[in-house]
């Protein structure tokens, strides 16, 4: 029996027949390299998703997270130690995040971060072994939108699936609050999102309608949008 | 072709000028044991096929999801200023695809009006004064 993707696959399940360009295939998370070459060995239990040319990944419903290179994600300081501090951003272990990996910032000048504070910030590296490494800066020493995140703002947790979601461009949801008051967002992949806006009240507001989004179906939302 | 390739003595090697070509002959020698380490494992049937590179990619690529850092209605300037250049291309994009989605559906409403009208033509003079 082969497997197709949509299907539904357990951990063990195997493999063939995997397109690639030029001996390339990209695999997402739930996915291990079979021992077998040219085949892989699902790790998650979950539907095999796949999308042209060359990507697999499986899809679960989940609740941990786990550190990927790469990732986009909103951590909180909790400790500081000389030119680094640890963040908290949802994981098995605390990200190093190095001062000095900050837009500008040299060993006289850096950046005033504070125990408590959030950052939104970048994976540069995240290893089974290792603890994973966060910088504030992009390949050209440029902030970009990452960095510090303002103290005026909430954070709350939510699951990772809602954060797949809102982060799909297509997805309606932040755009028609937009049109309703101004706010901005800082959206983690590790669930954790850091928001503000010009008021309590609508702070609170964006909060329930996140929280609401948690439980809703995207045909639901993407109706209440419309309206 | 060993014997012919003449191998410098050890004594020459370790003079201070010969540091670079030192390393050379071990990185040399270093690629040879390796390539014997790993000669039996190499089956006939991958050196045929050439095997599928695999690399690991966070989900962000795999569902190519957006950066997750906007603002809305003004709040933060930068923010939109960067958001212009990254996310408002994308999602014209996204709007124009899913305006043709959209026009089917216009399509068959349009359809259906079509039909009425189509309908009224056929229907007599005196009764379509009377649904006017």
């Amino acid at each position: 029996m082969t497997i197709k993707p949509g299907d539904f696959v357990m951990p063990g399940d195997i493999l063939h027949d995997l397109d690639n360009i030029k001996g390339i295939t990209l695999i997402g998370p739930g996915l291990r390299q079979n021992t077998e070459p040219n085949s892989l060995i699902v790790s998650r239990a979950g539907f095999l998703c796949h999308k042209p040319a060359n990507i697999y990944w499986i899809e679960t419903a989940h609740k941990r997270y786990i550190p990927k290179k790469g990732d986009l994600v909103v951590g909180i300081v909790v400790k500081k130690s000389g030119d680094t501090l640890k963040v908290d951003i949802g994981g098995a272990e605390l990200a190093s995040l190095s001062l000095l990996a900050f837009e500008g910032a040299t060993k006289k000048q850096k950046p005033d971060l504070l125990v408590g504070d959030a950052v939104y910030a970048k994976l540069l590296s995240a290893h089974r072994e290792m603890e994973p490494e966060l910088v504030c800066i992009d390949k050209y020493y440029k902030a970009g939108n990452l960095g510090p995140l303002s103290s005026d703002g909430f954070i709350i947790t939510v699951l990772p699936s809602l954060v797949y979601r809102l982060l799909n461009i297509e997805h309606p949801l932040l755009r028609s609050l937009g049109k309703k008051f101004p706010f901005e967002i800082a959206i983690g992949m590790n669930g954790k999102i850091w928001f503000n806006s010009k008021s309590v009240k609508d702070t609170v507001t964006l909060m329930n309608c996140l929280f609401a989004a948690e439980q809703q179906s995207d045909k639901d939302i993407y109706e209440l949008c419309k309206q | 072709m060993q014997d012919k390739k003449t191998k410098l003595s050890k004594a020459i090697l370790d003079m201070k000028f010969m540091k670079k070509t030192k390393e050379r002959v071990q990185k040399e020698e270093e690629d040879a044991e390796g390539q014997t380490m790993y000669a039996n494992e190499i089956t006939e049937e991958m050196r045929k096929s050439g095997n599928i590179v695999f690399m690991e990619t966070s989900i962000c690529s795999c569902k190519s999801l957006m950066e997750g850092r906007l603002s809305f209605g003004g709040m933060n300037p930068d923010i939109e200023n960067y958001m212009a250049i990254k996310y408002s291309p994308k999602l014209e994009e996204i709007e124009k695809q899913m305006g043709t989605d959209v026009s089917d559906a216009e399509m068959a409403k349009g359809y259906s009006t079509l039909v009425n009208t189509m309908a009224k033509k056929f229907t007599d003079k005196k009764k379509r004064h009377v649904n006017s």
